[in-house]
């Protein structure tokens, strides 16, 4: 029973925040149809303002989170504007799924050898958010930060979705998503869009990054990992549908709980991507993608 | 270097030949063995770039996976040199290629219904499985994070400055044979196969040709020679990490391919040489290597696409243009 | 408001192919050219051209006084052009108020898209019986209503159709093109209408092209051009079916 409940209380905080950071990566390919390897860097990005705010300014934990989505808001935008508008112009040249792959990609390459180059490669700690623990059930217990953690991704996420649902921005957002050139003759300005939702989605995972980095502490390889789980929740839920990573990010998040509770640490992350090797092969839209995206 | 070979005039050839000449007799007066290692180093990974371009240019295809397919090659050699110590070593490195292109055959098969970047995440998350499983190493066959135990290399007894020519020549051997082959098939029918159905599928199979054994047959050769490159950076470097599969080396070879050229026969060479010669003089610095790389991927990628080999043969055509506007304008003037 | 639209010397296509060739063609203000051709031959393409979907290669387009060949499709929106696009062009995945509603995207309609939202309701009273389904779920002639009514969420200046029979039932084109008279009478905006053949268009039409490998071959007012018995067979069988 212990066992039960140690899965549902984690996989529920996992479930959360890889939700956070990979409804951002959903976000992008959706209005951008775009996969965006820098994402993980935003994480890092946060884990970083984490510290500088709350380790060596002492800064009051709501205003770190602001001050995250901030910079990492404006990152993101910049990232757009660097690695992905400069090729939309030339759409029929390049094949821009991939070359926008590879840009993005080096984008979180020269952002995290800045970081290193800025603050060493030796990790830093980040506070937690708020301290102390919660006992839940016979010995398993939760941190009020990790609590925290997930109450705040749970609102963040429902924030996106009431700003996709119920405002002018948010439409648009998901018209473009839906029919560029339809969204384009009503017209939406997609040159301005597309930086704006990078940027959106960005700080999202920054934000995350924050409470990820009292977690995993900050370094200029935080990213990493958060990129790649980002990618089994994102092709999981199925590239493009919202609802799609909600689902699969606690899927994934119990499927981690459980591995580390029954099985270990340690092959948690190979099983995740065995799986995903298994879904593209035999249903590559996922959850609920759209199969005509996927299949030749 | 395009054009058949029966078509490449007599001058082509002399130029060809003589650069192999000059690359073959280089380590005869150049003996410095911290060059040198770093020469050969770089000719491994320039084989190993070169199985990646192919199948890049041939199938259009990124196949992320190319990296574990190399180190199962490596790890596929190295078990037979331990454990078959009557194998000559360079038929374990060639079984370890069979091996590498066996896998990447299966590989290929799922990528034969999926589309672009859906290929992209299927063979990265192949890597990962790879890695993950190489890095835990349940069966004592990777030597996991700490790394191949010491297989006895190609040349086992001879001195640094002969071995290290040694691996020279076979290494350059080989670069120069697969650049051949490449150049060969994409003129050829198969490779003009693979790009016809890169660039317009629909076609190519209303002509009758089959797309899917083509780009299999693209995934195994490629396969074999990275598993190739595999053995060979055992043999030579004594040693071999999960790291040398992982997401850094992965950047550092998409970088030297798209600064060469991507698709393109000398594209890897010029590629592999410009980022070598950049990480060795920066080898005190590992932080600015890899920014300068990041900020050079993103710049050619945007502006210069074709690579450094794109950029040649546009210049030497607005040149070639020129001087045929200068000889036509003398011309008009005499006449 | 409502400005004439000059169209002179359109070049226009995609990549490389050219589809528009030369194409020259003036709306005077608040009339309803209608533009007739065969498939392929760019009628579309020249909408498109106009609406600023694509980049012309050549030519000017004008509303009013401004020259807008050269303008984004977004600015173009905001200068009151109405693109209804062949296939709808509707959100599948959006509720059908969803899609009207963006129809007032532009920030001058913003504010006043409920009202709005209400006269369009009122004048197509079937768009409003399926407000809350997904566009995906509508038959062919209701997302081509939706399709009209989204156009009409917005002033236009300028309005595009695209060949609002395609696919139809008879029933259904009817119903389409009452709405596009009602369209017509309210707004009295500029209209430049393509079809494929003469049914339908004879209420309509105030003059009437013909387009044909890129460019308009002739031109003239529906009765001229109904009672041309070349141009009535090449686009419509027998003059018995051209109705008025």
């Amino acid at each position: 029973m212990t066992d039960i409940v140690a899965i549902i209380v984690n996989g529920l905080v996992y479930g959360s925040i890889y939700g956070l950071v990979a409804i951002g990566m959903t976000l992008i390919y959706g209005t951008l149809r775009i996969l965006d390897m820098s994402q993980g860097s935003m994480v890092m990005i946060g884990g970083y303002v984490g510290w500088w705010a709350l380790a060596t300014h002492g800064v009051n934990p709501l205003l770190a989170l602001v001050l995250a989505f901030v910079v990492t808001f404006v990152v993101g935008t910049l990232t757009e504007l660097v690695s992905v508008q400069p090729l939309i112009g030339r759409r029929g040249e390049v094949d821009f799924e991939m070359v926008t792959f590879i840009t993005t990609f080096a984008v979180g390459i020269l952002l995290t050898n800045v970081a290193l180059q800025h603050f060493g490669p030796f990790q830093k700690n980040v506070p937690p958010i708020v301290s102390g623990n919660l006992d839940v059930y016979h010995g398993v217990s939760i941190s009020y930060h990790e609590l925290t953690m997930a109450g705040v991704s749970v609102l963040l996420m429902g924030a996106l979705g009431l700003f996709l649902a119920r405002t002018r921005w948010g439409f648009a957002v998901r018209a473009v998503a839906q029919d560029l050139d339809a969204a384009r003759s009503l017209g939406v300005p997609v040159s301005r869009l597309y930086p704006a939702t990078m940027g959106l989605a960005s700080a999202l995972a920054g934000v995350g990054g924050v409470f990820l980095g009292a977690l995993y502490f900050a370094s200029p390889t935080a990213g990493d990992l958060p990129l790649l789980q980002a990618l089994i929740v994102v092709v999981l839920g199925g590239l493009g549908s919202l609802t799609g990573t909600l689902y699969a990010a606690y899927l994934v998040g119990l499927m981690q709980a459980f591995c580390e509770v029954e099985i270990g640490t340690t092959w948690t992350l190979p099983i995740l991507y065995t799986a995903i090797l298994i879904i593209l092969v035999i249903r590559p839209y996922g959850l609920k993608g759209s199969p005509s995206e996927a299949r030749l | 270097m395009t054009g058949t070979f029966s078509g490449l005039s007599p001058t082509r050839w002399l130029m060809i030949g003589s650069a192999i000449v000059l690359v073959a007799l280089f380590p005869l007066v150049y003996t410095d063995p911290y060059y040198m290692t770093i020469i050969v180093t770089a000719e491994v990974v320039l084989i190993l770039n070169i199985s990646w371009n192919f199948v890049l240019g041939m199938a259009g295809v990124w196949n992320f996976g190319q990296l574990a397919i190399y180190a199962l090659g490596a790890y596929g050699a190295g078990w037979l040199m331990l454990h078959q110590t009557w194998m000559p070593a360079m038929i374990a490195i060639l079984c370890g290629g069979l091996f590498s292109a066996v896998i990447s055959v299966l590989l290929a098969f799922p990528t034969l219904r999926l589309f672009g970047i859906y290929t992209s995440l299927l063979t990265f998350s192949f890597a990962q499985v790879v890695q993950y499983v190489a890095l835990n190493d349940p069966r004592g066959l990777t030597g996991g994070s700490y790394g191949y135990p010491t297989v006895p290399g190609l040349f086992p007894n001879m001195s640094q400055t002969s071995y290290l020519r040694a691996y020279y020549w076979v290494f350059a051997a080989v670069i120069v044979a697969s650049c051949l082959v490449v150049a060969w098939l994409r003129q050829s029918h198969l490779g003009i196969a693979l790009r016809s159905i890169r660039d317009s599928p629909g076609y190519t199979a209303a002509r009758g040709v089959n797309p899917r054994m083509t780009r299999v047959i693209a995934f195994g050769l490629s396969g074999f020679l990275a598993g190739v490159a595999g053995g060979f950076y055992l043999s030579f470097e004594q040693s071999f990490t999960t790291s040398q599969m992982g997401l850094t080396p992965m950047s550092i070879d998409v970088t030297m391919l798209v600064i060469g050229g991507l698709g393109t026969v000398m594209g890897p060479v010029i590629g592999t040489a410009i980022v070598t010669v950049i990480q060795t003089i920066l080898i005190d610095y590992p932080g600015w290597q890899l920014t300068i790389l990041g900020a050079t991927l993103l710049v050619i990628v945007i502006f210069v696409p074709g690579g450094v080999v794109g950029l040649i043969s546009r210049t030497s055509k607005r040149v070639g243009a020129w001087v045929e506007e200068d000889s036509d304008a003398v011309e008009a003037a005499e006449t | 408001m409502t400005a004439a639209l000059d169209v002179s010397g359109l070049v226009a296509g995609y990549d490389r192919t050219v589809v528009v060739r030369d194409l020259s063609l003036s709306v005077e203000a608040g009339k309803t050219a209608v533009v007739i051709g065969p498939n392929g031959h760019g009628k579309t393409t020249m909408l498109l051209a106009i609406s600023g979907l694509i980049k012309p290669m050549s030519g000017s387009i004008t509303l009013g006084d401004e020259r807008i060949d050269r303008s984004s499709a977004e600015s173009i929106a905001g200068m009151g052009v109405v693109h209804i696009m062949q296939g709808d062009g509707l959100f599948a995945d959006m509720t059908v108020e969803e899609n009207l509603l963006m129809g007032a995207f532009v920030s001058s309609s913003w504010r006043g898209r409920r009202e709005t939202l209400k006269r369009v309701y009122a004048d197509l009273p079937v768009v409003e019986s399926k407000r809350d389904q997904k566009a995906r779920t509508l038959s062919g002639g209701e997302r081509r209503l939706v399709g009209l009514g989204r156009g009409m969420m917005r002033p236009a200046r300028v309005m595009l159709i695209d060949e609002p029979s395609l696919g139809l039932a008879p029933v259904a084109i009817e119903a389409v093109y009452a709405a596009i008279a009602k369209l017509r009478a309210e707004s009295g905006a500029t209209v430049v209408l393509v079809e494929e053949n003469f049914t339908h268009i004879g209420g309509v039409a105030d003059v009437v092209h013909i387009l044909e490998t890129g460019s308009i071959v002739r031109s003239g007012s529906f009765d001229e051009l109904s009672n041309d018995r070349t141009v009535v067979e090449t686009y419509l069988g027998s003059i018995t079916d051209v109705t008025t």
